[in-house]
């Protein structure tokens, strides 16, 4: 798994790429979590993403918890098909908010 | 004749002057002397020089050369030479000198005292010393062709002078050497031809050879290759996969010859080789398309229709780039055409899918299904009229109730021995649903496809076990999105292995053993961890929404089965999952 950070109008753009599963999620969860020191809103673009597995989605989970603490905005983006599975098997795909694509979250 | 001082005479050989001639019968022992020399050597340049050295001999000459002309009968190059100085490898002009102009004009020369002669050409004199007073010059021309010449310099007397007996001597001996020479390349080319031809049989063989044996009844699948003249641009294949599936393809090479010959091979090579663990057919021949882009020789294409049949339901998976449409005999006598899902192969780069390689899923239901070459629909019959799409049905029709092979023998039969020479390949496949006993026996002697996967159980090797599984799955037949879904369950199973089966324990290993029969696919996951408790392995949904126990939620939402078992050893925990396959056919 690979990330890279960029900033677009207010929110930062967190896009992962790669298969986000144990190996790689503790990594992945800690991103998530300081880019919230810096900004109140985070967008993931999934849209890379091609497999993600439980513990990856527990990272996204955790992300949207500690947003949610501190008022900030976090939502998803671009999910692929394999990625929006597994949300939905997890029973999360309501639970976050989700876009078609970046910019659908920019400008929401 | 009589007028020696203008040292310049040509003349007809057969206005020689018989009176002149010494000694007939010693000049004929010698020819046949030279003639029994020059017929045990078929090797040009020993001919060539064996005859050179006679002639010199005999004509007593200080020197000889020997000229043959090129291929493009330009020049004439010094192939031998016999004296004093070695001129071998000098290039004269044809037409130009002495030796030039007697082959330009297949006429003898004789130059008494080259001093009188302006033909003569210094420059050789000058550049090697020798002093040349008197010259012959005879050409050598077989039938149709002329070879070259033969120059004979200073008489070994004490005049060192040329007579006209030396000439007629030299111009019968150069007939005898222009017939060894010529026989000698013909020796050559017969060697060549005998070489090439003997290589073609090799590689008809080799060819042969990449067809598949036909097999017995009830083998669904048989196909007939008879190509129209040493090598064939067309080809067919089949082999079964490990679950009881069967490939087939059939693809003809644009153009004829060594070449679409060639190019028939590698693609017929590629398909066997790529089938073995590809099975798809839009993806094999995507795959197979992208090789044969690569090393492209221009112009060449291949049409090709390769497929999956699965005995046991009838089901094929086909994918057709630029072939003849597949032609469906169905049950009750319908003949339904497929045509092509993609363009031919070896022009464009293309993946698999909608826009690209399409791939097409039917039922035979009984049915035989029939692929052909363009050899067989453009086939001249024997009143000349071509077989075509409607002639080939109205056999089919006729042999309805044969074996599939008798009934492509049958369309065969009507193409061969018509009296008219065939110029392209005839190739037919047909793959028959139509054998009743075939369901009851393939599936009877199915044999269940396993496959086995051990691995240190840490994070790192996930991504690896994901994607064996992933491979599984597309192997036993599974649909993709139903392949997505396995990956996830499985990948759930073995990540709770590392996660939390071997929590404390740094070097742990797992097995996933996969088992493919009658329909579903089963994965038994086994650890040597410290047994876990199956009642805590109860998939709960957790009542907020949360990480949480989601593995084996997902697990179970995904396996049609699934079983904690205490491992077989003793020690560790065996997790059993089935699911139940829906294979790709149902997926448009």
């Amino acid at each position: 798994m690979k990330h890279e950070i960029s900033q677009k109008q207010d929110a930062s753009v967190v896009a992962f790429s790669g298969e986000i599963d144990l190996e790689s999620s503790p990594a992945a969860r800690e991103v998530l979590l300081k880019c919230f020191e810096s900004t109140s809103n985070v967008i993931v673009d999934l849209s890379e993403v091609s497999y993600i597995d439980s513990s990856g989605v527990a990272s996204l989970v955790e992300a949207l918890q500690a947003a949610k603490k501190n008022g900030s905005r976090f939502s998803l983006a671009a999910a692929s098909e394999p990625t929006r599975r597994v949300l939905e098997l997890a029973r999360l795909d309501k639970v976050f908010t989700m876009y078609d694509s970046v910019d659908d979250g920019l400008t929401a | 004749m009589s007028d020696i001082s203008h040292g310049k005479d040509r003349r007809d050989p057969r206005r020689f002057d018989r009176r002149k001639s010494t000694n007939v019968s010693t000049h004929l022992e010698l020819l046949s002397k030279m003639s029994g020399h020059l017929a045990v050597t078929l090797n040009i340049e020993e001919t060539i020089q064996k005859a050179l050295d006679l002639i010199v001999q005999f004509v007593k000459a200080e020197g000889g050369a020997l000229f043959l002309l090129d291929e493009n009968n330009n020049t004439l190059v010094c192939k031998a030479s016999v004296g004093p100085v070695d001129i071998r490898g000098i290039i004269l002009k044809t037409g130009e000198g002495i030796v030039g102009q007697c082959v330009a004009e297949n006429s003898s020369r004789i130059v008494r005292d080259v001093q009188q002669d302006p033909d003569f050409d210094h420059s050789v004199d000058e550049s090697t010393g020798f002093q040349t007073r008197s010259i012959l010059c005879a050409p050598m021309a077989g039938h149709f062709e002329k070879i070259g010449a033969i120059e004979l310099v200073n008489k070994s007397d004490a005049s060192g002078l040329f007579s006209d007996t030396d000439l007629l001597m030299l111009q019968t001996l150069a007939s005898a050497a222009a017939l060894a020479i010529s026989n000698a390349h013909m020796a050559e080319d017969l060697v060549i031809q005998e070489r090439v031809s003997r290589e073609l049989e090799l590689a008809t063989e080799m060819q042969r050879s990449l067809l598949p044996a036909s097999r017995p009844a009830p083998f669904p699948v048989c196909g007939i290759n008879l190509p129209a003249y040493e090598m064939s641009g067309d080809f067919y294949d089949f082999f079964e996969i490990g679950d009881g599936r069967i490939y087939f393809s059939l693809g003809d090479v644009s153009g004829k010859g060594m070449d679409a010959a060639l190019l028939m091979s590698k693609t017929a090579s590629l398909f066997r080789c790529l089938g073995k663990t590809l099975h798809q057919p839009d993806e094999l021949l995507a795959t197979i398309n992208r090789e044969l882009c690569e090393t492209a020789i221009h112009g060449m294409f291949v049409t090709m229709a390769c497929g999956l049949f699965d005995p046991a339901t009838g089901e094929v998976q086909l994918a057709n780039a630029g072939h003849e449409p597949l032609l469906l005999h169905a049950r009750d006598g319908c003949f339904t055409a497929i045509p092509a899902s993609a363009p031919p192969l070896g022009i464009l780069p293309l993946a698999a899918g909608e826009d690209g390689i399409r791939k097409d899923c039917l039922n035979l239901d009984g049915g035989t299904l029939y692929i052909f070459t363009d050899g067989v629909t453009e086939g001249d019959l024997a009143n000349g009229n071509q077989l075509g799409v409607d002639g080939f049905t109205d056999i089919i029709r006729e042999s309805t109730g044969l074996p599939a092979a008798d009934r492509l023998a049958a369309v065969v039969s009507r193409l061969v021995n018509t009296g008219r020479t065939r110029h392209d390949d005839i190739t037919l496949l047909a793959i028959d649903a139509s054998i009743p006993c075939l369901k009851e026996d393939i599936t009877h002697n199915r044999q269940p496809m396993v496959i086995r996967h051990t691995f240190p159980a840490r994070a790192s090797e996930l991504q690896a076990a994901r994607e064996f599984v992933n491979k599984a799955c597309a192997d036993c037949g599974c649909s993709k999105s139903m392949a997505t879904d396995i990956v996830i369950a499985v990948g759930e199973a073995i990540q709770n292995v590392v996660r939390h089966a071997y929590k404390d324990i740094e070097d742990g290993e797992a097995t996933l053993e996969i088992v493919c029969k009658d329909g579903i696919i089963e994965f038994q996951l086994q650890d040597s961890a410290p047994t876990v408790d199956p009642e805590k392995l109860k998939p709960e949904w957790p009542e907020e929404p949360g990480p949480g126990g989601l593995g084996i939620c997902i697990i179970h939402d995904i396996m049609d089965e699934v079983e904690h078992l205490p491992a077989p050893s003793g020690q560790g925990n065996l997790l059993r999952m089935v699911k139940f396959i829906e294979s790709n056919s149902n997926e448009t």
